[in-house]
């Protein structure tokens, strides 16, 4: 192997010190026993066996490059299993049949979804709708998930939720009235209020500072409650727009929060835990104001 | 004579000014942003690592999370991975608590916190659902001359009416701007409104004496008021806050025909709106603002 040992990632003391001693490649290090690289390099044991336990990890995977399927790791696949993988994923339907018709189905999983619009056009809405829709029940079309709602405005309204839950099991008794199956009448029983409302994750982030420590902290929520099929973030933009005068800081942490949740979606269905779809909600990016004064 | 307490400005409150960074101008409010103001000491980094970052002028959470991982690897010279937990713990350290929907929909009711503040206007009761929302803020908007300073005194009685009548039984605080508020106003209409229970002189005086006028005439009179709230709402049992109103200092002092103001009032407005909405959602109290149109 190889590999030049710079483009491992080592700390930054730990490689200079390799460096300077000499080794240059993965190769040559892999001969080396921890005891022996410390006294030889002047790292210490533990150092040492965690630097040995990078190069090796990282040598593995690259092995079986001809051996692909065993490899799950591998992110290459035709464009056929992209199609059939496209056709059996599901959708979160958001009960307007014109949105629905637009969509091709409602909102599709393992895709991130933007909503924009001028205040009060009904994003929040939309996303309360959306936390509600993504556990109905597969029998009657639904996905059966639930949903972490993250708040950076403090528009997200109790109330109106259990208004839209109510309404929503209502219509899946008319449905269920006409269908008279058993498997849609058990299906219903689980779909009480206090099951929806249970399954909602809520968190409010009240600076950029909170939303940037629970992205990092989502991969280990999502772990944890694996039937997550939807994670919102209502005013994705909101808390940079006013707490930040460094615009190029500000672009470097709104990318860096786009990216996290781009590679959290890819992962998870890597993983096969879930397969999630993020709504994420800048309004506008750039400071000009809305025609009414509350443009915040 | 009836008097409804007035006071000018106060003595201003120091803003917590440590942890100022080259990086941003940022102000730290005395409201929000507390678990971001977090300093790294308090997280359970060790020691030689929080004195580490403290050289590079890395002192809080807020400081922590805008590096990119290259940054912290260069700055702590740990591994990625030691970098990644060490983005884990200090994250754990700042982010909001979980909570379910169902969750707060029992703790509300457990603790009998009314959801809306009813305004006696059946009408417009009926479309606000219930009334003005508690714990969120609420902007009143329209032509000059339609009663919106009206409305907000009367929603001032109200407010301090008993819970059996409707009311909030508690105080308000009444952010006054244009000089608008008229205390034998207040007395008029709490009279008029509710003639059974203020027929004795004394409740009248309770009344006026649980609404607190502030006269604030810059926007940077205002923001600081707003940002001393936090202490008054827990000493006087606030139940409302009203800012009446927030246009006419924002357009007394940003002209929107020139460029950069647009920001600077943007940015005015949003700083002004989220301190307030921290405090409505702690205190779950409504917060109204009030805003004129001109066409």
């Amino acid at each position: 192997m190889q590999r030049d040992l710079v483009s491992f990632p080592l700390s930054p003391a730990v490689r200079v010190k390799l460096v300077s001693a000499g080794f240059q490649s993965a190769e040559e290090l892999l001969e080396a026993k921890p005891s022996e690289l410390s006294k030889e390099v002047g790292i210490s044991k533990e150092e040492a066996l965690e630097t040995l336990q990078i190069v090796r990890r990282k040598c593995l995977t690259n092995k079986p490059r001809n051996d692909s399927t065993s490899d799950t790791s591998c992110r290459k696949c035709t464009a056929l299993d992209l199609l059939e993988q496209e056709h059996t994923q599901g959708f979160i339907v958001t009960f307007c049949s014109a949105l629905d018709n637009i969509l091709g189905g409602g909102v599709p999983l393992m895709k991130t979804t933007e909503i924009c619009g001028a205040p009060g056009v009904g994003k929040t809405q939309l996303c309360m709708q959306l936390a509600v829709d993504v556990q109905i029940p597969e029998c009657f079309g639904g996905v059966a998930g639930e949903a972490v709602f993250i708040d950076t405005e403090g528009s997200f309204m109790v109330e109106r939720v259990v208004d839209l839950a109510t309404a929503c099991i209502q219509h899946l008794q008319l449905i269920a009235g006409t269908h008279m199956d058993e498997e849609h009448e058990k299906a219903l029983e689980d779909f009480t209020l206090e099951n929806i409302l249970s399954h909602i994750y809520y968190f409010r982030c009240h600076d950029y500072t909170e939303l940037l420590a629970q992205v990092y902290l989502l991969p280990d929520l999502l772990s944890d409650h694996s039937k997550v099929r939807l994670v919102i973030v209502d005013g994705i933009a909101f808390p940079f727009r006013h707490d930040l005068d460094d615009l190029s800081l500000r672009t470097r942490l709104l990318n860096g929060l786009a990216q996290q949740m781009i590679s959290l979606a890819n992962h998870h269905r890597l993983a096969q835990v879930g397969n999630i779809v993020q709504i994420t909600k800048p309004e506008r990016m750039h400071s000009t104001v809305s025609n009414h004064t509350s443009g915040i | 004579m009836y008097t409804a307490r007035w006071r000018n400005t106060g003595e201003r409150k120091s803003d917590s000014g440590e942890g100022f960074v080259e990086r941003s101008q940022v102000l730290f409010f005395a409201g929000s942003g507390i678990m971001s103001n977090k300093k790294l000491r308090r997280v359970g980094l060790s020691q030689e690592l929080c004195d580490r970052l403290s050289r590079h002028q890395i002192v809080t959470c807020r400081d922590f999370l805008c590096l990119s991982p290259l940054e912290v690897m260069k700055v702590t010279g740990l591994s990625y991975r030691g970098v990644h937990e060490l983005l884990c713990t200090v994250s754990r350290a700042c982010a909001p608590q979980m909570q379910t929907v169902y969750g707060i929909k029992t703790q509300r009711s457990a603790n009998h916190l009314p959801a809306f503040l009813s305004t006696t206007l059946s009408a417009l009761d009926e479309a606000l659902h219930g009334g003005v929302a508690c714990g969120s803020l609420t902007e009143i908007t329209g032509p000059p001359g339609c009663g919106k300073t009206q409305f907000c005194i009367m929603m001032s009685v109200l407010a301090t009416l008993p819970t059996n009548m409707g009311g909030l039984e508690g105080a308000v605080v009444y952010i006054d701007t244009e000089s608008a508020f008229s205390a034998e106003r207040l007395i008029e209409i709490a009279e008029s409104r509710f003639p059974r229970y203020f027929n004795i002189k004394e409740k009248l005086l309770l009344t006026s004496t649980k609404v607190h006028v502030f006269r604030e005439l810059t926007c940077e009179e205002v923001l600081q008021r707003i940002e001393s709230l936090e202490e008054e709402i827990i000493s006087k049992k606030v139940k409302v806050v009203i800012i009446d109103s927030i246009a006419s200092v924002v357009r007394k002092e940003f002209d929107t025909q020139l460029q950069g103001n647009m920001r600077e009032r943007n940015k005015f407005l949003a700083k002004g709106a989220s301190l307030l909405k921290y405090l409505a959602e702690e205190f779950s109290i409504p917060t109204r603002r009030k805003e004129h149109l001109y066409l």
